[in-house]
C-alpha cells in the first residue's frame, strides 16, 4: 500500500452519526409500530370491505358471469317455448282427430239412413208387384 | 463473537435495546459508507436511518453476525445509488471547485478534504467500489461478492478510479507530490 492509498483510507475513514442518531432510529421504529397495530386489528374489517369492493378483476368476473347467466337464460326460455309451442301442436291434433271422427260418425249415420230408405223403396216396389 | 450472536438472537426475538445495540455497533459503518458516497451529511444520515429501519423489517432473514455486515454493506451500498437517483444528488465537480492555495501546514488537511471531494464526484459504482476498498478495506474479491459484480470489473473500476484521482488532486493542489 503506498502513500495515495494511505491518504485515501485517512480521507475515507469511518466516521459517527449524530449523537442522537441512535434515538432518532428506535423512535421511527416505535412509531413505525404504532401504525402497524390499528392495522391489524382492521384487517379482517378490510377484507370484508374489499369482497363488497371488488376491484378491476372482480368487475370482468361479474362481467362474464352475467353473459353466462344471460345466455343460460336465453337457452331456457327457448326451450320452454318450443316445449310450449309442441303442447300446442299435440293440443291440435287432438282436436282435429275429434273432429273427423265426429265427421264420419256423422256420414257413418246418413249412409245408415239412405241404406234404410234404399231398402224400403225396394221392399214396397216388390210388394206392389 | 459469542456477544454479537446474543445480541443479533436477542433483537430477532423482539428486544427493542438489542437492536439499538445493533444499531450503535453498525451505524459508523452504514453512515460512512453513505456520507462518503454523497458528502451530505443529513443525505447520508437519511439513508442511514432508512437502511437501519430495513434491517428491523429483515432481521429475521439474518444468519449470523458476519452476515449482519455483509447484509449492511450491500444494503446501504444499493440504498445510496437509490438515493443519489432519486435525490439527483448534487456532486460538486472538481473542476468547478476553487483552486485551494497549499501552504505546508495545512497540506494533509486539504489532501484530505479534496480526496473526498473527488472521491463524490465519481461515478455511482466506481465510487461505491472506491467506498468499500479504502473505508471497509475489503479486498477485490469481497466487493465483488459484495456487490455482484465481475472480479475484472470491481478491479477496472479500482484502476481507473485511482487514476482520475490522481490527475484530480494533483491538479487540485498543484504541484504537491502524491
Amino acid at each position: 500500500m503506498n502513500r495515495f492509498d494511505e491518504e485515501l483510507k485517512l480521507a475515507l475513514r469511518r466516521e459517527e452519526p449524530s449523537p442522537d442518531f441512535t434515538d432518532r432510529v428506535m423512535a421511527r421504529i416505535a412509531e413505525l409500530q404504532k401504525q402497524e397495530k390499528p392495522r391489524e386489528k382492521t384487517d379482517w374489517l378490510r377484507k370484508v370491505v374489499e369482497f363488497f369492493q371488488p376491484p378491476r378483476m372482480k368487475w370482468a368476473m361479474a362481467g362474464a358471469m352475467a353473459v353466462v347467466l344471460l345466455i343460460a337464460g336465453f337457452g331456457v326460455h327457448r326451450s320452454r317455448e318450443n316445449e310450449r309451442r309442441r303442447q300446442a301442436e299435440i293440443a291440435e291434433g287432438e282436436r282435429a282427430k275429434e273432429q273427423l271422427m265426429l265427421a264420419m260418425r256423422i256420414a257413418s249415420a246418413k249412409l245408415n239412413i239412405a241404406q234404410k230408405k234404399v231398402y224400403e223403396t225396394a221392399r214396397h216396389e216388390g210388394e206392389s208387384k | 463473537m459469542q456477544r454479537a450472536d446474543d445480541t443479533l438472537s436477542r433483537a430477532k426475538d423482539g428486544d427493542q435495546t438489542a437492536f439499538a445495540d445493533l444499531v450503535r455497533e453498525h451505524q459508523a459503518m452504514v453512515f460512512s459508507m453513505a456520507h462518503n458516497f454523497s458528502r451530505d451529511r443529513a443525505a447520508a444520515e437519511d439513508v442511514a436511518q432508512e437502511v437501519f429501519i430495513h434491517l428491523y423489517q429483515n432481521l429475521r432473514s439474518i444468519e449470523s453476525p458476519a452476515h449482519l455486515k455483509f447484509w449492511l454493506r450491500r444494503v446501504t451500498g444499493h440504498r445510496c445509488i437509490d438515493h443519489a437517483r432519486k435525490q439527483k444528488m448534487k456532486t460538486v465537480s472538481v473542476d468547478d471547485a476553487p483552486e485551494p492555495v497549499a501552504p505546508a501546514v495545512f497540506r494533509d488537511s486539504l489532501m484530505t478534504e479534496a480526496l473526498r471531494r473527488i472521491v463524490a464526484t465519481l461515478p455511482e459504482k466506481p465510487r461505491l467500489v472506491v467506498t468499500l476498498r479504502y473505508q471497509e478495506d475489503l479486498d477485490p474479491t469481497e466487493i465483488a461478492e459484495l456487490l455482484e459484480m465481475p472480479l475484472n470489473t470491481v478491479k477496472s473500476h479500482l484502476r481507473r478510479s485511482l487514476t482520475i484521482l490522481r490527475e484530480k488532486v494533483t491538479r487540485s493542489l498543484g504541484e504537491i507530490k502524491v
